[in-house]
């Protein structure tokens, strides 16, 4: 999961984005609203954390042409400003959710899995598919409700693929929703994720359409 | 006590007083006109009656008795008169009047004191030179008659007094009845009610008070709406540091690599050291604001200066910046003879200008307040050594030219564009760039502080496209 974190305050976002990368997601942090309005045009971002006082661009103006140009993308604004006013003017303008600062680094990581959740289609906490339940909150696998042990790449990628089960992803979409700007990604890291992964649930979860991508079979129930 | 009494008894008890100065002003006068009048009429009937009695005399005295005439009328005992044969046999005179002759003169108008009553007498011979005709009347008979009328004039006004009073009252308090109007307005406010007071209805004399009221209002509210704007910015600057504080903490907790968790740690309190200062602006930009343009006090801004530069070259040094100050004697040498010389050549001014020590001594010398000078100084050189790349020099001069002293601050960072120079004197605005460690604020302080010393706030490029140069100038 990528996120974009837009904030100008120097401490603040080093902090988010450490703090966001514990959770297990790959963070771009842009400084002013101008670099963030050039980063959502080109990066596939599961959700955005955007201040409101921004430089160049304010944080609202960067949320208007987000939603002028029909991005569904889930966008949650961190502000100072504690008047319903400005809620409301943040939420009209086309934002999902708010945190006032200061706030809680859990309370964030989680809203954004909610925001993520709902984002794409699911209503229930978990994933599951095919005996393979996905707790993003708890950072936890079960399959056959016995606990699976994963690195922070490896969730990150079966949380990716188990959210658009049923669709292939290519490796480039799946390298561009792990890893943040400035990672560096080795060649194969792709598909070394996946060989460990298969290896840890079982082989036939993610099945390899060859030169295309990945894909996840969907249940037959669901 | 006057100054307290009430406006309409002040008014009441004045027009009173002048009314009955009038009245009696007019009563004396006609006391005094009437006095006048009286003499020459009453004058004229003693002439008068002389010339009847010389008439009388001079045909049918000798059938007279030599006795006295009879009383005709109330005032007749007022009027006396004697006829002397030969001027020293008393022939005739009336029941009032003495044995003794009522004056000396022979003609004319005389003035006598027969018995403690006082006489004006009128004197003269008949044709024949036989008799002496006096023809007196009592002086006090004038008084009275002058008194009388001038006491008629008086008497209307020891009842009219009271009722005029009464009028007087009545019209006082419907005249003054904006004012109370006025007054109970003012009452019935709301403490934080600071609109104007409507003058569109209320009396002329009642304008001038009501305008310099609601310019008082008006001031009152924009200095409240500025502090109320204040409390909220400071409370809304306050929260990022401390969302950063809280983050970093959080951060440092769930850090599963040491480095990671020192690193948040560093931060954590690199961000409490952030918020204490931007706390510390916030209290001296609330004390410089609620300052008034009275501070003088002889200042030397090159000790100032000294001092301030002293204090920073330690953090300055540490950045790799050297701090210089190039002020007093040689750069105000330098302005006096307009020369042209590369900053770099300094000439004591011993050598060239033959002058007293206190000349070089005042050289510096501003009115301000030593502390808040050096306040501003200070934000200037934090500001100049954060963006000037280390290796460089900030420089502080001071030059006395055309009766004004400059204190200019240059430095050799990346300045500022001039589009955004007006607003890097705003509150809280921060140029793009600029790390986050600053409060936002240091510009405001700089030019509140100019603002209370009547110095003008200037900024330019220290060379072309280069450094900033904040140039701070004291007019005398």
């Amino acid at each position: 999961m990528r996120i974009l974190v837009v904030e100008d305050d120097a401490l603040l976002g080093d902090a988010i984005q450490a703090g966001l990368k514990q959770s297990g997601y790959a963070v771009d942090w842009m400084k002013d609203g101008a670099s963030a309005e050039q980063a959502l045009a080109t990066e596939p971002y599961a959700a955005v954390v955007l201040d409101l006082g921004l430089p160049r661009l304010s944080g609202l103006e960067v949320l208007r042409r987000l939603r002028g140009r029909n991005a569904p993308l889930p966008v949650l604004i961190l502000t100072a400003m504690d008047t319903v006013d400005d809620r409301i003017k943040g939420l009209d303008a086309g934002a999902d959710d708010y945190l006032i600062k200061p706030f809680d680094m859990g309370e964030l990581a989680a809203r954004l899995r909610a925001l993520i959740r709902r984002a794409s289609g699911k209503s229930e906490p978990f994933l599951e598919v095919a005996g393979v339940r996905l707790d993003p909150a708890a950072h936890r696998v079960l399959y056959r409700d016995r606990p699976v042990e994963l690195s922070t790449r490896e969730f990150a990628l079966l949380h990716a693929l188990m959210l658009n089960a049923g669709k292939v992803l290519s490796r480039a979409q799946l390298e561009e929703q792990l890893y943040a700007w400035g990672d560096e990604i080795e060649s194969n890291a792709v598909e070394v994720h996946i060989h460990h992964l298969r290896r840890k649930l079982f082989p036939e979860l993610i099945e390899t359409i060859r030169g295309v991508g990945y894909l996840m079979p969907r249940d037959k129930g669901a | 006590m006057w100054q307290r009494a009430s406006l309409k008894q002040r008014l009441l008890a004045l027009v009173l007083a002048a009314i009955t100065l009038v009245w009696l002003g007019a009563a004396a006068f006609t006391y005094l006109d009437a006095r006048e009048e009286f003499d020459g009429v009453l004058d004229a009937h003693l002439a008068q009656a002389a010339a009847l009695l010389v008439v009388q005399a001079s045909h049918d005295l000798d059938e007279l008795e030599t006795e006295h005439a009879p009383l005709l009328h109330k005032y007749a005992r007022r009027v006396a008169f004697q006829v002397w044969e030969k001027g020293h046999q008393l022939r005739l005179h009336s029941a009032n009047a003495p044995q003794q002759p009522l004056t000396n003169k022979e003609h004319g108008f005389s003035d006598t004191t027969i018995d403690t009553h006082r006489w004006r007498v009128f004197s003269t011979w008949d044709e024949s030179g036989e008799y002496l005709i006096h023809v007196a009347e009592r002086a006090d008979v004038r008084d009275e008659l002058a008194r009388d009328i001038a006491g008629n004039l008086l008497r209307p006004l020891w009842f009219s007094l009271p009722l005029l009073a009464l009028l007087l009252w009545i019209a006082v308090l419907r005249g003054l009845r904006p004012l109370d109007r006025l007054a109970r307005d003012v009452e019935q406010r709301e403490p934080d009610n600071l609109a104007a007071l409507d003058a569109s209805s209320a009396p002329r004399e009642v304008v001038p008070l009501i305008e310099r009221l609601n310019r008082l209002f008006s001031r009152i509210d924009a200095s409240m709406q500025k502090e109320r704007r204040f409390t909220a910015d400071a409370a809304h600057e306050l929260r990022t540091p401390i969302a950063a504080i809280k983050a970093q903490a959080q951060v440092a907790r769930s850090a599963s690599a040491e480095a990671e968790r020192l690193h948040a740690l560093d931060n954590a309190i690199l961000g409490c050291d952030r918020a204490a200062h931007l706390i510390e602006q916030l209290l001296t930009l609330a004390r410089v604001d609620t300052l008034e343009r009275n501070v003088a006090e002889p200042c030397q801004l090159r000790d100032i200066a000294a001092e301030t530069i002293a204090a920073l070259a330690p953090v300055a040094l540490e950045k790799g910046v050297r701090l210089e100050l190039l002020a007093g004697d040689e750069t105000t040498v330098r302005a006096r003879h307009g020369e042209a010389e590369p900053s770099g050549a300094r000439v004591p001014a011993s050598h060239l200008l033959p002058q007293s020590a206190d000349y070089a001594s005042n050289v510096s010398e501003v009115h301000g307040n030593p502390e808040l000078l050096r306040v501003l100084l200070r934000n200037l050189l934090d500001n100049a050594v954060k963006h000037t790349p280390p290796g460089t020099s900030v420089q502080v001069s001071i030059v006395r030219e055309h009766g004004t002293t400059s204190l200019s601050v240059s430095d050799n960072g990346p300045g500022i564009p001039e589009q955004e120079r007006d607003k890097v004197l705003e509150r809280f605005y921060r140029p793009l760039g600029m790390q986050a460690s600053g409060s936002g604020l240091g510009l405001s302080i700089v030019k509140r502080i100019a603002e209370v010393h009547d110095a003008s706030l200037q900024m330019a490029p220290t060379s072309e496209n280069h450094g900033l140069r904040v140039t701070v100038a004291f007019k005398h």
